[in-house]
Order: structure tokens, then sequence, then C-alpha cells
């Protein structure tokens, strides 16, 4: 070995040396930072669990506010309240914004095409309180009440760009090679669209409404000027009384959504702000509620989703 | 496509067998919840008399929202008015007495809550609002004095132009003469330590009693006064604000040698040490229900034709020098929906009148009106009319 190759072994050997170290010192860094990533998620986890749980009983779930001053009572109203804004949420949001991630999708290029790709982006960075307003000048006021419809149609224009474009980008993974298949059979467009390209970009599109609802479910500010909050709501008392007073199914519902409703978050809020430690401590119970609710969203999704999988497969 | 229509199917009956589900569960709360509400019913005069058909149980919503300091109260008159009247459903939430003005305004509720009085702004953009007090609330000064035994020291006393020129930052320290002079038996236990000044950092009709309080007590002080003021003390460094009761409580609370106003109602609830204060009239006054009454009773005469009455710095030899009233907001001649109209008064009547409902906000800390003013508002609520007809409790 002569001096010049032992030089360059030697070279060699230290610059392997540093690299390994290097890599180590990388790794072990990159891995801190991730654990620091995860550390506010599971600390938040952990202390609403921490903090609500104590609170968490059957009235919990099934018995309206009580004054404050009098113990016990539950946020049944918050429950309901958040189960419908949804529902009408996804009513307003979800036609819509499949049918116009169809047009994008279909028609990229064309001038409405590019407006509604841009107006989306737009939409989807106007802060939520905004929506609020936007619903209360356009609906609260002229109707001179508050209401979960106006509640609903807040949170719908907050999932609209969630889902336009979701589904969008769902439908462009489609394979072109489908779709030409079906259009190279005779189907017509609407029935490649229907039959062909939706189921097969089913699965994404579903996840993208779950993104939205959860999404909207967990929003306070859209509501504080549309549905205002509602702690004696109570489905169950309404749909009695109309009973009661043979009303018809259509103005059952028409009362459940045209008068104030409350929703978790909203419930949270309002509970967190007041001086008394039971409410406070109610609170705590709500975003457990909220978290746990979102968290079986998403799990009866996925599990749907798994099962149609399987079906389609076998 | 089968398969996609199966699934929007099973997704309809899913969350048809979540809304049935919901409803069920509901129902024996519902009922449950009756003979408690009922009890009451029985022993006042039934209230829906002057209806002709009874109206469905639950089918009147009368909405209100704004001023949080009078939420307690209306939690428990919503609890318990349903048991007097099963037909309406009262839903009131604490937006804040700005907020509560702002949607009466709008029309978009059915009644409001406020601590503040209606600008003249305001009375014009309303057309036909009218203000109803209903209970009127004390305003105390708490502080955090490490120096004094809560048990065994008496109480510090402090006397409007005091409390004025503190906080206007010409007072400094504890151990300023003007205190001690005040607080002889503590004399010797008061610092020499710089005051910190704590008040509320949010628009708050608290903010606009205690200000009108310092405008009436002191000449020198010049801040002026309303739900927001810009502080003096805050310029000087030796005052901040606290987010609500609790923000200004939790502040007191942190900083040694600290004061600041909170509502009397929370003061009991927490247990805060609060000062006593030298009336008017010269005497050493301590916030309670009766010398709030005291207070009120002083002004039952001072009442604008909008029925309101500012009544700080009261001149009785037992008053309370900082108290403020609370109000409801109705529109007294644009309502059109008669029914409501008809209900709204028979509730506004109710909390005025009934003993059980003066009870609850008795109950509470708050302070009812006493009779000179009750029969005022009384004949104002009278005036009440729906589509020109007059609307009878």
């Amino acid at each position: 070995m002569t001096r010049f190759q032992q030089l360059i072994a030697v070279n060699e050997a230290r610059r392997s040396r540093r690299r390994r170290v290097v890599n180590a010192a990388m790794l072990s860094l990159t891995g801190l930072l991730t654990l620091m990533a995860l550390v506010p998620l599971f600390w938040i986890i952990g202390y609403v669990i921490y903090r609500g749980a104590p609170v968490l009983n059957v009235n919990f779930f099934t018995q309206l506010a009580r004054p404050v001053g009098m113990h016990g009572g539950g946020v049944l109203f918050a429950i309901e309240g958040t189960v419908v804004l949804a529902v009408l949420a996804c009513l307003f949001a979800i036609p819509p914004g499949v049918l116009a991630a169809f047009y994008a999708a279909r028609n990229p290029n064309t001038p409405l095409g590019i407006a509604l790709r841009f107006s989306t982006d737009v939409l989807a960075g106007v802060p939520s309180i905004v929506m609020g307003l936007f619903i209360y000048g356009l609906v609260v006021v002229p109707m001179k009440h508050f209401s979960g419809f106006a509640g609903g149609l807040a949170l719908s224009i907050l999932m609209l760009p969630t889902i336009i474009r979701t589904t969008e980008e769902m439908l462009k993974l489609v394979p072109h090679t489908l779709r030409e298949g079906s259009l190279g059979l005779g189907a017509p467009e609407w029935k490649t669209n229907l039959s062909v390209a939706f189921p097969a970009a089913f699965d994404g599109i579903i996840t993208g409404f779950l993104l939205a609802i959860a999404r909207a479910t967990g929003e306070t500010a859209p509501l504080l000027f549309t549905a205002l909050g509602n702690e004696r709501f109570d489905i169950g008392a309404i749909i009695q009384g109309g009973i009661q007073a043979h009303q018809s199914l259509f103005s059952i519902i028409g009362r459940i959504v045209n008068q104030p409703i409350d929703s978790l978050p909203l419930t949270l809020w309002t509970y967190a702000m007041q001086p008394y430690q039971e409410r406070i401590d109610q609170s705590w119970g709500v975003a457990l509620v909220l978290m746990i609710l979102v968290l079986l969203i998403e799990i009866a999704a996925r599990l749907w989703i798994e099962a149609r999988k399987r079906a389609l497969q076998g | 496509m089968s398969k996609f229509f199966r699934s929007f199917v099973f997704v309809a009956v899913a969350f048809s067998f979540l809304l049935a589900a919901c409803g069920t569960s509901a129902v024996p709360t519902a009922t449950e919840a009756m003979p408690a509400t009922q009890a009451p019913a029985a022993t006042s005069a039934p209230a829906s008399a002057a209806t002709p058909t009874p109206l469905a149980p639950g089918s009147v919503t009368l909405t209100g929202t704004g001023s949080t300091f009078q939420f307690p109260a209306e939690q428990a008159y919503a609890e318990f008015f349903p048991g007097v009247d099963p037909a309406v459903v009262i839903n009131y939430t604490g937006t804040g007495s700005g907020a509560g003005k702002k949607a009466i305004i709008d029309g978009t509720v059915d009644f409001a809550g406020s601590d503040a009085v209606l600008n003249p702004d305001e009375i014009t953009a309303g057309k036909d609002l009218q203000i109803y007090p209903f209970l009127a609330g004390a305003t105390v000064i708490a502080y955090n004095l490490p120096s004094l035994d809560p048990k065994n020291d008496p109480k510090l006393i402090l006397d409007g132009k005091t409390l004025a020129d503190i906080y206007m930052g010409k007072i400094t320290k504890w151990n300023d003469p003007a205190i001690a002079a005040l607080n002889p038996k503590i004399a010797s236990k008061l610092p020499a330590q710089p005051i910190f000044t704590v008040h509320r950092a949010d628009g708050s009709g608290t903010t606009e009693i205690f200000t009108n309080a310092l405008t009436a007590f002191s000449s020198d002080w010049t801040a002026g006064h309303g739900t927001v003021i810009d502080w003096p003390t805050d310029k000087a460094g030796t005052g901040k604000g606290g987010n609500g009761n609790p923000g200004v409580t939790a502040e007191i609370a942190k900083n040694q040698y600290s004061l600041g106003y909170v509502e009397y109602a929370y003061a009991v609830q927490n247990n805060l040490p609060f000062a006593q204060m030298v009336n008017k009239a010269g005497n050493v006054v301590t916030a309670s229900p009766d010398s709030t009454k005291a207070a009120m009773t002083d002004f039952a005469n001072a009442f604008t034709p909008q029925l309101t009455a500012v009544i700080v710095d009261a001149p009785g030899a037992n008053s309370w020098p900082i108290a403020g009233y609370t109000y409801i907001i109705i529109h007294q001649t644009s309502m059109t929906d008669c029914v409501k109209a008809q209900k709204l008064v028979e509730y506004i009547h109710w909390i005025l009148t009934n003993p059980a409902a003066v009870k609850y906000a008795t109950d509470l800390g708050f302070i009812p009106l006493p009779n000179a003013v009750q029969q005022k508002v009384l004949d104002t609520l009278g005036k009440v009319t729906c589509s020109g007809q007059p609307v009878h409790w």
C-alpha cells in the first residue's frame, strides 16, 4: 500500500465515521422532534380525559342543563343539537359540493372550472366567524330569529371547500382507462360518471365528507351569530308536544330546525366562560364528549369503508 | 349503481335510527321533570287562563340573549316557568349586554338582557324599545392584603373619594394617610406597598356601574364612565384588566397588594374578602341585599321616561353606594305575534311578582325590586301592545 492509498483509506474511514455520527445525530433529532410534535396531542387527550371523565354519568347524556346552583344536569340538548346541525350542514353542503366537484374534475381548464377552484381556495381561507356573520346578515336578520337552519347553513359553507376539493381530487385519481372503457362501450357521460367514476372514487369522497363533518362539528364561531344556543332544546319534548297537538311531521321537523339550537363546542365555550365551578367542570366533560363523538364518526366510517372494500373484492 | 344506492339507503336508515334513538331517550327526561316543575304551578295563578284554547306544551319559544350577569337568574326562570305555563320554553343565552342590545334592535330575539342602558343612538335605531329593570346587583371591592387576617382583623374600609383617587393613580401606597384615616384599627397593618388595581378587560355592565359610581364620588375622576374606559392606572403601569369576574378575581389572587371590583353575588359565592364603604351619609356600610335595596328605594323616583336609573352614591343612611339595575328590553308596540307578546308579558310579570321567582333570584345573590320600583315597572309593562291591541298578563 502506497502512502497515497493509506491516506485515502484513513480519509475514508474518518468520513464514514463522521457520516455515521451525523446519521445517528440527525435520526435522534428527528425522532425527538416527532415525539415533541406528539406530546401536545397526547397531552390534550390525556388532560381532557383527566378533567372530563369525572363529570360523565348517565344524566350527563340524558338530561337538559340545570340552573347554576342546582347540581347535576346534562348536555343532551347540545348532543342533539350537534347531530341536527351536522345533518343539516350535510344536506346543504354535500349535493352542491359533489356536483361542483364533478364539474371541476371534468372541465378543469374552462373559465368556470378555474373560477371554481380559485374561489374554493379563497373560501377555505376565510375565517369561520365571517361565515357566521355572512349568514347572520343573509338569513337571521331577514328571518327575524336565530335558528338551527341558519347554523346548518353557516357550517355547510365551512364544509364546502373540503368537500369540493377532496371529491375533485378523488375523481381525478380514477384511471382514464376506466372512463374510456365505459364510454367506449357506449355508456353516456352521465352514466359513466355515476356508475363508474363515482363508485371508484367513493371511499376517498366519503373520507372527505368525514373530514368536513369533523371540522364542522368542532366549530363554535360560525354558530355564535346563527344558532345562538339553546339550553332548553329537547327533541323528545318537541316530538311529544307535536304529537299531542296533532301536528304534521313536516311542522314538527320545522320546529326542530327553526328555533335556536346548541352544539357541543358552543356549550363548551359558554360553560367555560361562566363563573361557576360546576359549569367549568362540566365544560371539560363536554370537551370529552365532543372528542369521543368525532372519534366515533371516524371509526364508524373507517369500518364501513373497510366492510365495503371487502364486499367489493369478494 | 345498486350498491351505491344500497349504501345510500343505509345512511338514511342509520340517520333515522339515530334521530329516533335521541327522541325516545329524551322522552323520560321530560316526563320525570314534570312532577317537580308542576309543584309551583298549583300554588300560583294559572297564567295561561287569558288564552282561550290551550297551546301545545312547549309550542311557544321565547328567545332572549345578552347580559351574562343576569344569566343565572334567567336560567332558573327558564327551569321553572314551564311549570307555570307548559306552553312556553324560555331560552336565554349569555352573550354580553352589547350583543343583547344589538340583537333586540335587529329584532332577532324576543327579549334582550342588559346591565347597560340604551344610549340615544340605540333608542333611535330600536324605535319602540322599552327597558324594564327587574333585578339589581351590588358591585364590591375585593382586595388581596396578605398582612390582614381575614378572620380576626376588621374588614378594609374605603370611601368614594379614596377609591376614585386609587383608580386615578393619586393614591399609590396602601399606607397612604387617606386609607389609614379610614381604617384606624388596622392602620399599623397597612403595608408601604404600591396598590395594584384590577379592572374588567371586557366590555361590561359592571364597569359601567363602577365608573358611574367613581364619577359620582369625585370631581377629580376624569376618565369618564361606560362599559369600557381608558384606565389611568393602566398608563402608570399599576393596573391590569381581567376577563369577566373570574379574570378579575384571578388577577387579584395572583397579585399581592391588589384590589379590584367584582359583582357582589360572585364575591359571596367565591368567599372573596371585600371592603366596606363609607356612603354619602357618612356611615360605614357593607354590601348586602338590604343595603342595595335601600339604595334602590332612595332612587325610586329617579327613573327616566325609559325607566332607567343610575343608583350609585345613594344618599340614604344605610345605602350601598355602588349598585346598578339589570334590565330586560322588549319591543313595546311593534310585536306582531300576539301569542308570543302575551306570553312574554306574562313571563316578565311572573319574574317581577311571583314570590317563588323572586326567591330563585335572591338565592343566587340578586336583589329584587323594592315595592315602589316594582309598581312603576308594572305600570309600564301594562302599556305593551300587539298589533294595536293592549296585552294583559
